[in-house]
């Protein structure tokens, strides 16, 4: 059919340019240029906020330090998930400034910088729910968690564990999982602690975080395009991120938003 | 491209193409009734029930689909509404495109001159009769390329059903998309799905048009 | 249930905000569907097999391609060919091209419903083709088709949604981020569709003015 045909080609054409976008190297057109672009979702509390038509978050304020010891300014995207891959590829943005869980499967694909968060799963209840004390208590009640992320694969893991198993039901995104934990079709939702424990800040009367959060320690990182012309690119957000370990800035941001900090490691996660 | 993608997440994809048909045809199916069903209300009752159909049609028309479900199936426990994501899915889907159908068939009965029903009622036709010998013939002449337009929009508008959970297939693409990090691959089975559902309606919506227009075609 | 209209009092300006790109994007997508759906409409129905096979093939890709994917084309592979557009205009040209190839099928299906003898006696009264489409078969098409146009202007609106692809904050995509940080979907989408619907409601009734206004008899 030829209308098939025309999308393949469409589709292999897509491929073959988006693999010719490279550049030299991408920290230098960055300093000559004096800017950085940085794309993320502006959808993931509270990592990256859209707060009053302002640009708020955990990333946001790690982000802008990196760009001032970098020497350059930095411009924000918001994109929704679907566009910031291509986006990326095309070069239409330098990096990506989501929290983005390190996994295997996708560093074989992308680069990753060192984290910048704890993607670590804790469930969320419903406030003064008393069935639900400890993660344990979810065999056998029905938990949402978020399609394809990491912390959906830590969910199944632990609820393998139980003497019943969870019922685990996936959303598109974590809204639409917390929308169904208040309207009650669901006892828990299992997501990042920070997200779970932000979703309780801001509806205290609604949501409830259960400690201890479960599962195998994660990260979340930034993600550049692979190769060789982001790796200087890669370095320098790293030595960057390493400094503000070292003097503080690090850890007053997570406070600042968090309460607590996190203990984020210094070098690469190990996984698997 | 990675093809072996396809081998792993091929089952998945398939079975997530098979819940977007049900409930493609289920809503089509649905809404073209109740569609119609609305249209003759409209064309054969008082002002006040008429005034009512308005509202109905601008506030579903007006209104995003996704919004609609939303607020149906997180908002509806509220009210004691309590819907399976298929359930919620379908029905919305049918209330949703009710209001397109109803104003296509609408602009159809309007193509149909008044003189002719006229005619037809003085020289003793009964109603039904008149729909089905006088009005349907003629009005499905300007309306079947508009109602195979919709019917491919709603092939479309079933990917917002991934939102209450419904594993239809754009659901079933975005965990490929998100465990692997791939785009290129879901963003092709996604065109090539949909535009073999396009394809089909296109093909059917011409075999209806050839039918019903083949009273006008000179020999 | 707790439903807090202070959270929509707080935030309505930044969906308002929001809502000026929807509206861009919709009118000038409106403007580019109808004029692109009256031409394509006429390249289907010519003689002319070339310009026909054309209009066929447009209208089989821009109806058969997710919306979401075309805006990722124009966003994304046009730079490719040396056309790097900004994100408004790849949002504003992909919209209003994909709702083009429903226009003219809409028009397509009313012009069918003209008796064919008018366009006999214009051709045999020496009217030129241009003026018969023009003077007699657009205005009627448009007519016996306007409910059908509105159904289809309408979905525009809504489908500018998907600009927020290419990064526009338009209605759809600020109510999802509002609700990222409030986590109060219910309040925010209620709000939202009250927006859309006063948008929609404007259209509709313009719809049914010229309805009246082209109504014979």
């Amino acid at each position: 059919m030829k209308a098939k045909f025309l999308s393949v080609v469409a589709a292999v054409g897509f491929s073959l340019g988006l693999a010719g976008a490279a550049h030299a190297d991408l920290l230098a057109d960055i300093k000559a240029k004096g800017k950085i672009v940085a794309a993320t979702e502006m959808h993931y509390a509270p990592f990256d906020i859209l707060k009053d038509g302002e640009y708020q978050g955990i990333c946001h304020d790690l982000f802008t330090e990196v760009a001032k010891e970098l020497g350059v300014e930095v411009e924000f995207l918001d994109l929704p998930w679907q566009s910031i891959l291509p986006g990326l590829e095309a070069g239409k943005f330098d990096i990506v400034n989501a929290p983005v869980t390190i996994t295997a499967e996708r560093l074989s694909r992308y680069s990753f910088t060192l984290p910048i968060g704890n993607a670590t799963v804790a469930l969320a209840k419903k406030a003064g729910d008393s069935s639900i004390t400890k993660p344990e208590d979810i065999a056998g009640n029905a938990v949402g968690s978020q399609k394809g992320s990491a912390q959906l694969e830590q969910l199944k893991a632990f609820s393998a564990t139980l003497p019943t198993p969870a019922d685990i039901r996936e959303y598109v995104n974590i809204d639409e999982a917390l929308a169904d934990l208040a309207a009650g079709r669901i006892q828990g939702v299992a997501n990042s602690m920070p997200l779970m424990g932000y979703a309780a800040v801001q509806r205290p009367g609604l949501f409830e975080m259960v400690m201890p959060p479960f599962g195998e320690p994660k990260y979340f990182g930034w993600v550049a395009r692979p190769g060789d012309e982001t790796a200087s690119l890669v370095e320098a957000i790293n030595a960057a991120l390493l400094k503000m370990h070292e003097d503080g800035r690090l850890k007053a941001i997570n406070e600042k938003w968090l309460g607590t900090a996190p203990d984020l490691p210094v070098t690469m996660p190990d996984v698997k | 491209m990675e093809l072996d993608l396809f081998v792993r997440y091929g089952p998945d994809l398939l079975r997530g193409f098979g819940v977007t048909i049900l409930c493609w045809i289920a809503g089509s199916l649905g809404g073209l009734v109740l569609g119609f069903a609305i249209a003759c209300l409209y064309r054969w009752s008082i002002r006040p029930v008429r005034w009512v159909i308005e509202g109905y049609v601008e506030l579903i028309r007006g209104t995003p689909f996704m919004i609609q479900l939303f607020i149906l199936y997180y908002g509806g426990p509220y009210m004691g509404l309590v819907l399976t994501p298929v359930q919620a899915g379908i029905i919305s889907f049918v209330v949703y495109g009710s209001p397109y159908f109803a104003e296509i068939f609408r602009s159809g009965f309007n193509a149909v001159p008044k003189g002719q029903i006229e005619a037809a009622r003085c020289v003793g036709l009964s109603e039904a009769r008149i729909m089905r010998r006088i009005i349907l013939p003629q009005m499905l002449v300007p309306i079947t390329a508009p109602l195979t337009n919709f019917i491919i929009i709603l092939s479309k508008e079933t990917a917002i059903l991934s939102v209450v959970t419904v594993p239809e297939l754009l659901y079933e693409t975005q965990t490929m998309a998100a465990e692997t990090f791939t785009y290129i691959e879901p963003f092709l089975v996604l065109s090539l799905f949909y535009w073999l559902m396009v394809i089909v309606t296109s093909w059917l919506g011409g075999r209806v048009e050839a039918r019903v227009t083949r009273h006008l075609k000179r020999t | 249930m707790d439903f807090s209209f202070d959270v929509i009092a707080h935030n309505l300006p930044y969906l308002l905000a929001a809502a000026r790109w929807t509206l861009l994007i919709s009118v000038a997508g409106m403007a580019i569907s109808m004029v692109l759906g009256v031409l394509l409409c006429a390249a289907r129905l010519t003689p002319n097999l070339a310009l026909s096979a054309f209009a066929r093939f447009y209208i089989s890709f821009f109806r058969g391609v997710p919306l979401l994917v075309q805006l990722l084309m124009f966003f994304y592979m046009l730079p490719y060919v040396g056309l790097d557009l900004p994100a408004i205009a790849a949002a504003i040209l992909a919209t209003g091209m994909c709702s083009a190839a429903y226009t003219a099928e809409i028009l397509r299906g009313a012009l069918q419903a003209i008796p064919k003898g008018q366009a006999e006696a214009a051709e045999a009264l020496g009217i030129p083709s241009l003026a018969l489409w023009r003077r007699i078969l657009v205005p009627q098409a448009i007519r016996l088709g306007l409910p059908s146009l509105v159904n289809e202007l309408i979905l525009l609106v809504k489908v500018s949604s998907l600009a927020s692809v290419v990064g526009i904050g338009e209605l759809t995509r600020v109510s999802q981020n509002i609700t990222g940080e409030t986590y109060r979907p219910l309040e925010i989408y209620v709000a939202a569709a009250a927006i859309y619907f006063v948008i929609n409601f404007v259209l509709s009734r313009f719809g049914r003015l010229a309805e009246k206004r082209l109504q014979i008899g």
